[in-house]
């Protein structure tokens, strides 16, 4: 009797949060192959001329366009100035390193851009770089790179020196050594944290709201909010059929990397 | 030389890759993109917040010192207390209530199932967190709508949620967006008990709410603790709830980041904007060093 | 083919940590020599050190006739096979075998057959399109020591190669490892802490202690003359009984009587009498007796220890004829076979021990 109480108590939890988190998902699905899509969620009219509609949209393909340009940027720099130093910071051992490093990880946690985005917007206008991509970047960055550095130093600890030494009693370059050994070993560490900076990018709305002001250059994010907010009656068929074609790519990115790496709690986040 | 000793003092030795010298080469870049974009504005808020610069005008040229006038000015506005008492229920509703609690049942209910509807019922759960926060806003938007929104055709009524409840609306979004991650984490956790402990406990006969009490949650508070920290954060810094009600109605939504917003970019009051982001600022920091301490109190 | 001179090398870490304090040894070409030591001793700094992966603080270093000491480990030619092995988890057996050679430029056909010889040498054929991962332990060494063997090196280093192996794997691979050495002739270093290794490796052998090196010689000689109490604690399976006593009037007085030194050394003083388990007899008749407080199983012998008056002497006997525990023994030492050492300085006294 106890155990038939439980399992019941089971299957509508299980049920209850399945449709708790599935139902505001439905619309996505349904109404981007919908004729005549309303806000409900509703078994559609099946077509995709709503995505025909959408590639003629220039405003709505440059969005995407500017997304790509902010996520290829942040993750270049990360990779290109956070991974060399987190290789270097993972080898060379100087007094309260660790310390230093778990401290600007609570501070990139702490320096978020809701609470410094005054600084930041007035940072970038007295660079020259207000409503222009690189200071998106430069700021993302910023606030990207030391969880990044994080993580992929957690990466490098684990591996061992003696790949580098043996290769190095080889008569292996520097370069050859980085090339050969180091890069294809931290290879996964690298994956991660690119995906879970271009998840993060490819997502942020408040920094280019921010620091973009020309319609033309906003990303995606910022360009579906303006399509449900600015005045008048909201294309739904445009709008379903864009919020598909900007999650999708996400959707695969993440799915990719989730089941080539799995999902892994790195050093800071484990405590 | 096989000790862990003598690894340290091996480590420490030049005819590495890199040399001292080098390697502060290659970290140089990394720390100063971080020195500029992330710490220098935390610590330019801080004067900013006692100028009366402004985004357009005289202000805006020629700012004046006005000291702690932006403070006074804040701490008697009434807007600033609603947008606190309201940051203040959304993260404890959201975040500590919402995702901790619903993350950590979904861990434990899922832990020893194996089948196709616990993984379907975690990928939705990821996917939520996933999908970029514009379009969950406005499946949101769509799906809490009083004329043709999804939960009222199930429900059978007209309900203007986002008018009529506005808070508990963006914090029952907010409990569905981030789930995943304290999901996810106390997944990890208590992957990471030994077995041995649970069946310790069952010999001695101890019922599974004994187990979850007495032995579960005292050894994974470090993941607790870690997981509290992190979400509380980024609920307390989430701009989210302005792509569905854009802080209102009536300021009911406003937490502090729209507060900010609106004060700073949309009415141009940037000291004053600053002055508050200092004030967001400590509270974050006060945060995390309140779950630090916890932390370090525990071994 | 080449020969190692190391003349007073010294290693100082950062914080004035000494780990070799102006060392001076000479390895002879196609010898394969053992640092034998514990840890934390300064062997596999040494080790590393000929390796050109630790700089010398000061001192020289010669293989062959080159003065390697200012070289960057590439330029050395020598071959290293490291603890952990440091395969690389994303290259096949046979990629990792021809890595050297691809960075010495060796053309892709010419690298990939010598890849190949070296692999059918050392049994890996048919895992050469495997990952490292997919190995067995023992699989790995071979794989480390097959990419050791392809660089055709002046000198093979090794780190402990066979520490992270189960017992019945270490004697095999001691076994092909020597039979391997021997076959190519290649001047070897081996650091082990593993005394029973360096005996049955080794050609001659040096042991160290805090950056010095106590004793070097074939392992012959290190068994049978260690020339100070350290080197004798640490080599033989059963460490040598060191009986504190005084020296006089051609033998050894102790609390529990008198050892016999076959009249050698009259001079007085404080000693150690040096004496190995394996050349002690038990019975009963004798000066020298006590009761019989352990005894231990070793197969073919027991290990017997007597308490002589609160002295612990250990013998090694025969199966079967092992007394019982509690028993009173007389304990025989071979007065032949007696090594004397000063108890303060811990040095072999000159003239006191058989030749």
């Amino acid at each position: 009797m106890r155990d038939f109480v439980v399992r019941v108590a089971f299957i509508g939890f299980s049920a209850f949060v399945g449709a708790f988190f599935a139902l505001p998902m439905l619309w996505l699905v349904f109404a981007p192959f919908d004729s005549t899509p309303t806000l409900a969620a509703q078994i559609p009219e099946f077509t995709l001329e709503n995505f025909s509609d959408l590639l003629s949209n220039a405003s709505a393909l440059r969005s995407l366009g500017n997304s790509l340009i902010l996520v290829a940027g942040v993750v270049g720099v990360v990779l290109l100035v956070g991974a060399p130093a987190s290789y270097v910071l993972s080898r060379i051992k100087f007094p309260g390193r660790d310390v230093f490093l778990y401290m600007l990880l609570l501070m990139s946690s702490v320096i978020t851009g809701a609470a410094a985005m005054v600084p930041l917007f007035l940072l970038t206008f007295e660079l020259g770089l207000n409503d222009r991509f690189p200071g998106v970047i430069l700021v993302l960055a910023g606030g990207m790179l030391p969880a990044s550095i994080f993580i992929l130093k957690d990466f490098t600890d684990t591996t061992p020196r003696s790949y580098e030494e043996s290769a190095r009693v080889f008569g292996a370059t520097t370069l050859q050594t980085l090339r050969d050994v180091v890069v294809p070993v931290i290879r996964p560490g690298l994956a991660v944290i690119s995906v879970w900076t271009a998840v993060n990018v490819w997502s942020n709305f408040l920094i280019p709201f921010i620091l973009l002001r020309s319609p033309s250059k906003s990303p995606a994010a910022v360009l579906m909010y303006s399509f449900y907010t600015e005045g008048g009656q909201p294309n739904l068929r445009l709008i379903a059929a864009f919020s598909l074609l900007y999650t999708v790519p996400i959707l695969l990115l993440y799915g990719y990397v989730n089941r080539k790496y799995g999902f892994r709690f790195h050093g800071g986040l484990k405590s | 030389m096989t000790g862990k000793g003598t690894d340290r003092r091996r480590r420490s030795s030049g005819g590495d890759l890199v040399t001292r010298g080098g390697a502060a080469t290659i970290v140089a870049p990394a720390a100063a993109v971080v020195a500029v974009f992330l710490v220098f504005p935390a610590l330019w808020t801080l004067y900013l917040g006692l100028t009366n610069r402004g985004l357009t005008g005289i202000n805006a040229a020629n700012p004046q010192f006005v000291g702690l006038e932006n403070y006074t000015t804040a701490l008697s506005d009434p807007a600033l207390w609603n947008s606190l008492q309201v940051t203040f229920i959304f993260v404890s509703g959201s975040a500590i209530v919402g995702q901790a609690v619903l993350g950590f049942t979904l861990a434990w209910v899922f832990r020893n199932w194996q089948s196709w509807v616990r993984r379907a019922l975690e990928l939705l759960v990821v996917v939520a967190w996933i999908v970029p926060s514009s379009v969950v806003a406005f499946l949101w938007v769509a799906f809490l709508d009083g004329e043709s929104g999804t939960l009222n055709a199930i429900l059978g009524i007209e309900t203007e949620w986002l008018l009529r409840h506005p808070l508990l609306s963006v914090i029952v979004f907010n409990t569905w967006r981030g789930t995943a991650f304290s999901m996810l984490l106390f997944g990890a956790a208590l992957n990471s008990l030994p077995p041995s402990y649970l069946e310790t406990s069952r010999l001695a006969g101890a019922s599974p709410l004994q187990q979850l009490f007495d032995i579960i949650l005292p050894s994974i508070k470090g993941y607790i603790i870690t997981n509290l920290l992190l979400i509380s954060l980024w609920t307390f810094n989430d701009f989210s709830p302005y792509l569905i009600t854009g802080g209102g109605p009536a300021g009911a939504t406003e937490v502090l980041p729209i507060y900010i917003y609106n004060e700073s970019i949309r009415f141009g009051e940037l000291g004053f904007g600053s002055a508050i982001s200092a004030i967001m600022l400590v509270i974050n920091l006060l945060i995390a060093l309140s779950y630090l301490r916890a932390g370090r109190s525990r071994s | 083919m080449a020969g190692i001179e190391i003349s007073e090398i010294t290693k100082i870490f950062p914080g004035e940590v000494t780990a070799l304090s102006e060392l001076d040894l000479s390895i002879e070409d196609g010898e394969f020599f053992a640092l034998l030591g514990p840890s934390g001793c300064g062997k596999t700094t040494l080790l590393r050190t000929i390796a050109g992966l630790e700089p010398a603080t000061s001192g020289s270093l010669d293989i062959g006739d080159r003065d390697v000491t200012s070289l960057p480990p590439g330029d050395r030619n020598v071959a290293m096979v490291f603890q952990d092995y440091a395969l690389y988890p994303h290259m096949t057996v046979r990629d990792n075998i021809a890595y050297p050679l691809k960075v010495q430029k060796v053309g892709r056909e010419a690298r990939y057959g010598e890849a190949e010889k070296a692999g059918s040498s050392l049994s890996l054929d048919g895992l050469m399109d495997r990952r490292p991962g997919q190995l067995s332990g023992g699989q790995q060494q071979r794989v480390a020591v097959a990419r050791a063997v392809a660089c055709r090196p002046d000198v093979f280093l090794f780190d402990e190669p066979l520490s992270n192996l189960d017992a019945q794997l270490r004697l095999e691979a001691r076994g092909f490892l020597k039979q391997l050495q021997k076959d190519l002739g290649t001047t070897t270093v081996y650091v082990t802490h593993d005394q029973g290794e360096a005996l049955a490796l080794a050609d001659r052998m040096a042991v160290m202690d805090h950056g010095v090196i106590r004793q070097v010689g074939t392992p012959t000689e290190l068994f049978h003359r260690p020339a100070n109490v350290f080197v004798a604690g640490f080599i033989g399976s059963t460490p040598m009984n060191l009986i504190p006593g005084v020296l006089g009037d051609g033998n050894v007085r102790f609390d529990g009587g008198v050892l016999p030194l076959n009249g050698r050394g009259d001079t007085g003083g404080e000693v150690f009498y040096g004496i190995r388990p394996e050349y002690i007899t038990i019975g009963d008749v004798g000066d020298i007796s006590g009761t019989v407080a352990i005894t231990e199983n070793l197969g073919a012998q027991f290990l017997v220890t007597v308490d002589v008056a609160g002295q612990l002497i250990r013998a090694v006997v025969a199966e079967g004829s092992e007394p019982a525990t509690g028993d009173t023994a007389t304990v025989n030492p071979d007065p032949d076979r007696v090594l004397v050492y000063d108890r303060e300085s811990g040095e072999l006294t000159p003239g006191a021990g058989y030749h």
